[in-house]
């Protein structure tokens, strides 16, 4: 896909500090969709403000996997430890995972009934029991954040694309999460908007966020991310450094993805 | 190119010319939709011709035949022969359609109830009023205690007292909430923080200053309702409108929130409360309201210990409940089937727990696009109540009937059937308008381009 659509090449890398605390940790999670085997042994650590690209083929499983560190999807086999808590059938702890994590989906899924600044509002005033005036508060924070205060009174059928996942971003953020994962954040934008998307995620990134983005965004990857993990058939193939991946890549297997992906 | 083209170089656009006279105007549109063709001139006519009988023929009935003083049936087919309405009898009949045998000096309290409702309700339709939510929840929540007290009267229970005394000290919060929006442009609960001084405290101390308000509303409204004395009214002599609105405005009050738990049971993930549901719905649907409401009368007493012995009255309110719940779930839940799966996952990625989640974001769409169907179940309930006659409640239809079974008005049924059949079109006819009008305003809408 684009290589060029967010960053030239030569754009400098964004400065990173990884402590080595570590907030996500998978050891071995297998996942089944019925008879299908969609995560096979995924092992994967993630450590503080480490920022982290995955990409691979439709239908590796990308999208399963970063929905199981929040469970939207539940896993069968393994241990997923978030922020230290142990995810399980137990709804306290899946309680205080999300509230710690936000994300952003392909698809905005903003409330479309609510106000761009009701969403943002909305889990602040009813899971974090802030007063209105002080949700109101940090959401016009992050709605200047990603630029788009004066829109705050309309409905989301009311913006563009680019505008409507920059909202969803602001509404994640409102939560305070120390992780915010992103599905394919621009896979759904017209090519104009989704540089302002990935410029906001580039802020993000610089503030010292700890991200996983799933993303075809090549430029994205070499310029924001710390490590770039490729997924196929429900496996971690490999994993690596932005310049050791593009520029050196182990597997045939990714060898080959990459040739299809910068093809074009 | 041509020749001729070229020659043309400039471009002449030719002049417009009015249509063919015949075409256009009254007389066009009469050509072109009544009188195309012979055939179409021919129906034309008789349709015409047809209308104009019918019309004449009604306005014979209803006003020109019609007879307005009579003291009986006997007078009034003396005076018109039985070519005009009697409406003299509906003016005699008029109290016992409206309500039944309930005295006379005690049917300002019906009255009082009703226009206490309406005026309950109304600040919904004002614009500046906030939080009408609240304002239709406390409605729903304890009108109904109120509306018992004042229809049944006599002694009632402690809990009762207290629950009439909400009800009140809510009413009158309502319309205060009213005057202040409008006068001062603020909420009542704003206004009660500013007059104590707590504005500029913690948020979180707000609350206990409108509980301190509440509790000496509550009080007073306590001392006020402990001092009426309500002649007791025995529910066996309700009847007429005033029944059919209570059978049928409970039935409609209950059917949407049990509606939504019925719903949300079916597609529970815990077998138990699924199947549990999703029987109740099916057995309720496919058995006609008829059989159950006779099941109720005849079948429910012999369940029941012999000490209880519910009024049939409550047994047929139970009974229309319970239908109209089941009916109502089904169109929640096609309502619900049409979110689609992503405005759940961003609830949930938020933290949302599943009440809040169905509450503030699935509920709320789901209810707005399904609003035709459900003011068409309410119309349909409406009119289903009318059933209860059959099986001895004197609602206004059976009343209607009564009348012309008095002797002294033996035959009379044609009239007191036109004004039943007139009421229900208007009310019915209100709803459906009022849900094609909140189908325009708000029906999923949402400021969209
Ligand atoms: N709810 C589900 N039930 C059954 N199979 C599913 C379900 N969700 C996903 N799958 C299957 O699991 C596999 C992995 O899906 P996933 O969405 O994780 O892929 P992905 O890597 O995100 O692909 P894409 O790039 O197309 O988004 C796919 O083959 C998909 O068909
Ligand atoms: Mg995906």
């Amino acid at each position: 896909m684009s290589l060029d659509t967010a960053a030239p090449d030569n754009t400098p890398h964004v400065a990173s500090v990884v402590s080595d605390e570590v907030v996500i940790e998978l050891s071995k999670v297998n996942k089944w969709f019925g008879e299908f085997h969609v995560l096979k042994d995924i092992d994967l650590t993630v450590y503080k403000g480490e920022r982290i690209v995955v990409c691979g083929p439709s239908g590796s499983g990308k999208s399963t996997a970063i929905r199981c560190i929040n469970r939207l999807e539940e896993h069968q086999e393994g241990d997923i430890i978030v922020n230290g808590t142990v995810m399980g059938t137990n709804l306290k702890n899946i309680d205080a995972i999300r509230r710690n994590v936000g994300m952003v989906f392909q698809s905005f899924n903003l409330f479309p009934h609510l106000t761009v600044l009701e969403n943002c509002t909305l889990a602040p005033i009813w899971v974090r029991n802030l007063s209105k005036v002080e949700a109101e508060r940090i959401a016009m924070e992050y709605l200047e954040r990603v630029k788009i205060p004066e829109q705050a009174e309309k409905y989301p059928g009311q913006l563009s694309g680019g505008q409507q996942q920059r909202v969803a971003i602001a509404r994640s953020l409102c939560m305070s999460p120390t992780i915010m994962l992103f599905d394919e954040p621009t896979s759904a934008l017209d090519p104009e908007m989704i540089s302002e998307v990935l410029d906001v995620m580039v802020g993000l990134a610089e503030s010292g966020m700890t991200m996983i983005v799933v993303t075809h965004e090549m430029g994205f990857a070499k310029r924001v991310a710390d490590r770039v993990i490729f997924m196929d058939q429900g496996e971690i193939v490999e994993q690596n450094t932005p310049e050791e991946f593009f520029n050196n890549p182990k597997s045939d297997r990714t060898k080959l993805f990459l040739s299809q992906i910068l093809a074009h | 190119m041509t020749d001729t083209m070229q020659t043309d170089a400039v471009f002449h656009p030719k002049p417009s010319m009015p249509p063919p006279p015949n075409t256009v105007g009254v007389v066009g549109w009469m050509r072109k939709n009544l009188f195309g063709s012979l055939v179409d001139g021919i129906l034309t006519i008789g349709c015409l011709a047809l209308v104009l009988y019918v019309l004449n023929s009604v306005l014979q009935y209803t006003l020109i035949n019609a007879v307005w003083t009579a003291n009986s049936y006997r007078e009034c087919l003396d005076i018109n022969k039985g070519e005009g309405a009697c409406w003299a009898g509906i003016s005699v009949w008029f109290n016992s359609m409206m309500y039944g045998r309930y005295p006379d000096p005690e049917q300002w309290r019906i009255n009082l109830a009703f226009v206490t409702l309406f005026a309950w309700m109304a600040p919904f339709w004002f614009p500046k009023v906030s939080g009408k939510m609240l304002v239709g929840a406390s409605a729903v929540l304890t009108f109904p205690f109120l509306a018992a007290q004042l229809f049944l009267g006599g002694e009632t229970s402690l809990f009762h007292q207290a629950m009439v005394s909400v009800a009140l000290v809510l009413f009158i919060t309502v319309w205060l909430h009213v005057g202040t929006s409008y006068l001062m442009g603020r909420s009542i609960g704003d206004v009660l923080v500013g007059i104590t001084g707590f504005a500029d405290k913690d948020d979180r101390l707000h609350k206990w200053v409108h509980m301190g308000f509440f509790g000496v509303g509550f009080v007073l409204a306590f001392l006020y309702q402990s001092s009426w004395e309500f002649v007791e009214v025995p529910i066996t002599v309700w009847g007429g409108l005033f029944l059919t609105l209570v059978i049928s405005g409970i039935g409609i009050a209950s059917a949407l929130p049990n509606g939504i738990l019925l719903a949300l049971g079916r597609r529970s993930k815990m077998p138990v409360i699924r199947v549990f549901c999703t029987s109740f719905i099916e057995l309720f649907r496919s058995v006609p309201l008829i059989t159950i409401l006779f099941m109720a009368v005849t079948m429910m007493p012999l369940f029941l210990p012999v000490e209880i012995n519910p009024p049939k009255l409550i047994m047929v309110i139970v009974a229309v409940c319970l239908f109209s719940a089941a009916y109502m779930a089904e169109t929640v839940r096609a309502g619900l089937q049409a979110i689609n799966k992503g405005q759940y996952e961003a609830a949930q990625a938020m933290g949302l727990n599943f009440w809040k989640m169905m509450a503030l974001i699935v509920m709320p769409q789901a209810l707005k696009l399904m609003i035709p169907n459900i003011v068409g179940s309410f119309i349909g309930l409406m009119k289903d109540t009318t059933l209860v006659s059959i099986i001895g409640l004197y609602d206004i239809l059976l009343m209607a009937k009564a009348a012309g079974q008095n002797p002294t008005w033996l035959g009379f049924h044609t009239e007191p059937l036109l004004f039943t059949a007139s009421f229900f079109f208007v009310i019915c006819f209100c709803m459906s308008k009022y849900s094609q009008h909140l189908e325009r305003t708000i029906g999923g809408g949402y400021g969209r381009r």
